[in-house]
């Protein structure tokens, strides 16, 4: 089950190929960009830093989000457990949920229980965890006697782990596909690119504030820029990846791109408001450059489940594949 | 109705060797379980190895914030305090333990903070400003601090002054203060030695002090102090 797979296996997708290309070049071509501008003196050093600071950050993030998916099944569903694990870490760390040790441990196990599902490829199983997690946590605390702010610290347990959860587990899910590598890849860097691209749209553009009073950083035109390059780039990547299958018309492959970037962007938005409302700027220190880890994944959160779902409806995730590899008889 | 408060922890934004040492640190999920599992292995050994008796564990206040006081002769005063404390206090209670002892490397601050939920006091170092958080982290956080106002472990087993700072915690406010003292203690385990050995420890724990009326200024710390004292001494008489 963690065997490493094989060169030919890992790239045996040309969209595989292609993507990983991409990246590379992309990172090179910012290395040298970022080196012009420190050499001809076109940036304060205090830029410069965070330049590379953050291009830092990206040649540490990128393998470590590449290297896993590349590497097999199981290895993707690992770092996807480990990636909500730690985003759980931060989010209770950053809104006091962890102040309440039970709450925090039951969306542990139903993050545990729901990426094993993914894991031994136990489609009712994985649909059944949220349900149950959410009972497990309504009723966690009751033997406390401390009805005092039940509400609260259960519905932010809930929220927690059905975004760190259930949600992120939708990405680990996917890799029960035979082909499964071009569209985690696929999702993985377009979500950081459409960040970028929001960014350089609204940069470059300017015009009103999208929601001041959430992220002020933010623009209309970075929003609507982002959503109109990244669809038809989606569209095409997925046209590679799904030929031939029921997926592959125009319209559905425009509104998968569609959806990827919108799902990115309120995820953004959606960690904007939690960070705005606790009156924070990042969620924690461990990404130079970045932030905490939720800083640089929120765009995922949303896109994970809303793109798994999609998908299933035309095409469906390891319907070939054996199932209950672990629990099976 | 109680209004929840979207705190992030006093500890938010801290690198992770900030954290060990920070007198702001929180224990997360890990840090708890941690904790419970140290809190269990020392109350079997204190029971299988020195046969620890508890006397007065009633007067134990039911909730926190309180502060537990004793004599300090040996590394096994904190732990039989520690052990006395019903399990709910436990995520809640931290020892004040010496900088220079428990957090002068990596290893035994990590030791430090996640077995113990120790906070360090630097003999040198700790400011006014330091003591006035504690004060305010004891109360808001409603925590136990357990700790020894001598200062240190007696060298030769003799009952040492207690030191004003426990009044910096306490004068002024309704925090209860428990005193506590600890028989058998140094026989088992001196300063000067390494490692334990075993033999009879008893704790005898007497009724909660409070210093509601005690200025919190130097001289109501020094009355704080003296009070306790002379508390902890009767428990050893």
């Amino acid at each position: 089950m963690f065997q490493i797979a094989s060169w030919q296996d890992a790239f045996a997708s040309p969209v595989t190929c292609a993507l990983v290309i991409a990246v590379v070049v992309v990172l090179l071509a910012a290395a040298a960009a970022i080196a012009l501008v420190s050499v001809t003196g076109r940036a304060s050093p205090a830029m410069r830093h965070e330049l590379w600071l953050r291009l830092g950050s990206w040649l540490l993030l990128l393998p470590l989000m590449i290297g896993p998916v590349l590497a097999g099944r199981a290895w993707t569903i690992v770092a996807v457990t480990l990636l909500g694990l730690l985003c759980l870490k931060e989010f209770s760390r950053a809104t006091g949920l962890f102040r309440q040790p039970v709450v925090v441990a039951m969306v542990v196990i139903g993050l545990l229980a729901v990426n094993f599902a993914a894991l031994d490829h136990w489609y009712g199983f994985f649909v059944a965890i949220p349900s149950l997690t959410i009972c497990l946590i309504a009723v966690a605390t009751i033997p406390q006697d401390h009805p005092e702010s039940y509400i609260e610290r259960t519905g932010l347990g809930g929220m927690a782990f059905m975004l760190f959860g259930s949600g992120l587990a939708h990405l680990g899910y996917m890799a029960n596909e035979a082909n499964y590598r071009p569209i985690l890849l696929m999702l993985l860097l377009c979500v950081a690119l459409n960040d970028v691209l929001a960014f350089t749209c609204g940069k470059l553009i300017g015009g009103p504030k999208l929601l001041p009073h959430t992220s002020p950083g933010k623009t209309v035109s970075g929003a609507i820029g982002a959503l109109v390059l990244m669809t038809p780039l989606v569209a095409y990547i997925a046209h590679n990846i799904f030929i031939g299958t029921p997926l592959d018309q125009f319209w559905v492959l425009l509104f998968l791109g569609a959806l990827v970037s919108v799902a990115a962007q309120a995820g953004d938005l959606m960690l904007s408001s939690i960070k705005r409302d606790l009156g924070i700027k990042d969620m924690g220190t461990i990404l130079p450059g970045h932030g905490g880890i939720l800083d640089r994944y929120n765009s995922l959160l949303l896109v994970a489940p809303a793109v798994f779902h999609l998908i299933t409806y035309y095409h469906g995730f390891g319907l070939d594949q054996p199932t209950r590899l672990i629990t099976g008889p | 109705m109680n209004h929840w408060e979207l705190r992030p922890a006093r500890d938010f934004g801290m690198s992770f060797a900030e954290r060990l040492k920070s007198h702001r640190r929180e224990p997360g999920l890990l840090g708890t379980l941690g904790h419970a599992l140290w809190l269990g292995a020392v109350r079997t050994y204190l029971a299988a190895a020195h046969r620890l008796e508890i006397i007065g564990r009633e007067n134990l206040p039911r909730d926190a914030p309180f502060v537990m006081v004793g004599n300090h002769t040996s590394h096994l005063d904190a732990l039989s305090l520690s052990a006395a404390l019903p399990r709910h206090h436990g995520r809640k209670s931290a020892a004040l333990a010496a900088g220079n002892v428990f957090f002068g490397n990596l290893a035994s601050a990590m030791f430090a903070a996640a077995a113990l939920n120790a906070l360090p006091i630097w003999r040198e170092e700790t400011t006014p400003a330091d003591l006035a958080f504690l004060r305010q982290r004891l109360a808001e956080d409603a925590m136990v601090f357990i700790l020894f106002p001598e200062g240190t472990r007696a060298r030769d087993g003799v009952m040492k002054r207690f030191r004003p700072g426990l009044g910096a915690f306490v004068a002024g406010t309704s925090i209860p203060v428990v005193p506590c003292y600890l028989h058998g203690a140094f026989p088992c385990w001196p300063a000067q030695n390494k490692l334990p050995r075993p033999g009879k420890l008893k704790l005898r724990i007497g009724p909660p002090l409070n210093f509601a009326d005690q200025p919190n200024d130097p001289h109501g710390w020094k009355d704080v102090a003296h009070i306790a004292e002379t508390a902890v001494r009767a428990l050893g008489a």
